[in-house]
């Protein structure tokens, strides 16, 4: 480990300092905007301390409540989209894994281009589909949109942990008689859960952060939370109290489900590409 | 084949199939109806052939040269600002002095925002009457524009690289420290031992060895730029005019505002083309000697 003079320290932690206030300094003051009465919101100079107000969230979220189901539709489609991507980018990561094959390289870039490809693409299209099928405005019809960006992520992820697994002891496995799917599940899945369990966990994340298709795709009933905040955008004015309340409300499980994946955080956001 | 060898294409088979599936009608379907008058508000189908009209269409009806032209300056200057700024970080939090662990935990939290969330925060911090950005600013003698930053022409586009720039320096601050950790210190020493100074050591020893990071983190952050959408349908909604449009945003607007399908359909096209470009030159120059 480096030492640092005196001098040098404080010079790293006065900007250390800047950093930290551009980055978090925003997050803080619009958090401080949903406990404001909405009369405050454009007080200048700014106050940093003032009463506490919580009717943006009861307005929002208890009585009326307009963004209750929102909340629910959210989970409902998040998690959905990530379950339902799970048994296909597990079966793919574990192809991609453990087998030598004509194309893996390939593949694995082709799963990343869909990832990296403008998603506005696909979904004008599916917004017709959907309602030539009878599915529009549907939590299927995001859920199953929504894996053009969710398999080709687990996969990426699934297998940079699959990886880690030790190969003997799943040859131990088949010389002690297993077959490959019995090792795959006595071996592969209980060392690969904490692997499973993070991949889930971001595919969520990313879900739950998407505008884009519940956009497009969803009606009023079935509107996901992110969605429902642009709802205050009203011709008769902007309710910056009630967005402040809901963004909060959906900035949240994101921001703790990052805090509990902690050292995961770099692979996740890499695709598993960087170990962190 | 056996089964044996069979095996791992069966178990790639369903994820593979349903993605094609996925990807391949809505290509299909812009395909087809790139050739076809069609707009949605008059009629529930397809009217009439009109042969290559709706390709020229796209650049008469559309600012689509100048949403190609903001997207390009949008992605290449906001992953520049990004890349060398998360650099910056990086290296400070690389100090290892004391509470640098806890605040490396804290700082990827605009990361983890949905873009339409930060779009808010920001929308809230530049309103023009009573915003904090731009009485902070005015404090500091700095003119704003009076209709704010984000309803001025010159500095819209600017102002949503700004927010994408914000929330996205710490996930390159994140990762590039990731990779400075993986550096061996052996290497290090043997540089030093060589005396290189700090900046030789940096530029010949540690920008080298981050170069396949780099070049990861790089592309997925200018096609996510350049995909650009959240932001700017909750930050400008375009505008002011046309200032601000993206690609993706210019498509949003004749598919989903003006539901003019054919015309979305061949502007489709002209983006997955320019896409697959991009993508490809990518990853036949900076890519060939990757080690995934």
């Amino acid at each position: 480990m480096r030492r640092h003079r005196p001098g040098q320290k404080l010079v790293i932690y006065a900007l250390m300092t800047v950093v930290m206030v551009f980055f978090l300094g925003p997050i803080c003051w619009f958090i401080l905007l949903a406990f404001r009465h909405p009369s405050e919101a454009y007080n200048l100079p700014p106050e940093l301390f003032f009463k506490p107000y919580l009717g943006n969230f009861v307005d929002t979220f208890v009585e009326p409540g307009n963004n209750a189901p929102q909340l629910v539709n959210s989970l409902i489609v998040s998690s959905g989209a990530t379950l339902l991507s799970l048994p296909f980018a597990l079966s793919a990561a574990y192809a991609l894994s453990r087998f030598a094959m004509r194309g893996k390289e390939f593949i694995m870039n082709w799963y990343i281009s869909l990832l990296i490809a403008p998603p506005i693409v696909f979904v004008i299209p599916y917004f017709i589909l959907m309602s030539w099928i009878g599915w529009a405005g549907s939590y299927q019809a995001m859920i199953l949109t929504l894996q053009t960006l969710a398999i080709p992520f687990s996969v990426w992820l699934l297998k940079s942990f699959i990886d880690e697994v030790p190969l003997d002891l799943e040859e131990a496995a088949w010389v002690d008689g297993a077959t490959r799917l019995r090792a795959f599940f006595r071996i592969i899945i209980p060392l690969a859960l904490p692997g499973l369990i993070v991949t889930s966990m971001f595919t969520f994340v990313f879900s739950w952060n998407n505008v884009l298709f519940p956009l497009v795709l969803s009606r009023g009933s079935t509107t996901t939370l992110p969605v429902g905040t642009i709802s205050f955008f009203a011709s008769t004015g902007v309710y910056w109290g009630h967005i402040a309340a809901t963004a909060v409300v959906a900035m949240l499980p994101p921001m703790i489900i990052f805090l509990l994946l902690g050292r995961y955080v770099v692979r996740g956001l890499t695709f598993g590409a960087v170990k962190g | 084949m056996t089964l044996r060898r069979r095996l791992p294409y069966l178990l790639l088979a369903p994820s593979v199939i349903i993605l094609l599936a996925l990807i391949l009608y809505p290509l299909g379907f812009a395909l087809r109806n790139s050739f076809w008058f069609w707009n949605l508000q008059t009629s529930p189908m397809p009217l009439y052939h009109s042969g290559w009209d709706n390709f020229r269409m796209v650049f008469l009806v559309t600012p689509f040269s100048e949403a190609l032209k903001n997207t390009l300056l949008l992605a290449g200057l906001g992953t520049f600002a990004q890349f060398w700024l998360g650099m910056g970080i990086a290296l400070l939090l690389h100090s290892h002095l004391r509470g640098m662990g806890l605040m490396r935990a804290v700082l990827i939290m605009p990361t983890t925002l949905a873009p339409v969330v930060a779009g808010f925060l920001f929308r809230y911090l530049l309103e023009p009457k009573g915003g904090i950005l731009p009485w902070l600013l005015k404090g500091l003698g700095i003119p704003v524009p009076p209709q704010g930053f984000l309803g001025n022409a010159g500095t819209a586009l600017f102002s949503i690289g700004l927010v994408d720039t914000w929330q996205w320096t710490p996930f390159f601050a994140i990762v590039l420290y990731a990779g400075l950790l993986s550096i061996s210190e052996e290497i290090k020493e043997a540089a030093q031992v060589d005396g290189a100074s700090g900046w030789r050591m940096f530029w010949s020893v540690t920008l080298p060895l981050l170069r396949p990071i780099a070049a990861f983190l790089v592309m997925i952050r200018f096609m996510q730029l350049f995909n650009s959408f959240d932001l700017v349908y909750v930050l400008t909604n375009g505008g002011p005019g046309t200032a601000s449009r993206t690609l993706s945003f210019n498509l949003y607007r004749e598919g989903l505002v003006n539901y003019n399908i054919g015309l979305t359909a061949a502007m489709t096209w002209l983006v997955v083309i320019i896409v697959s470009v991009i993508i490809n030159l990518y990853l036949f120059f900076v890519f060939r000697k990757r080690e995934w």
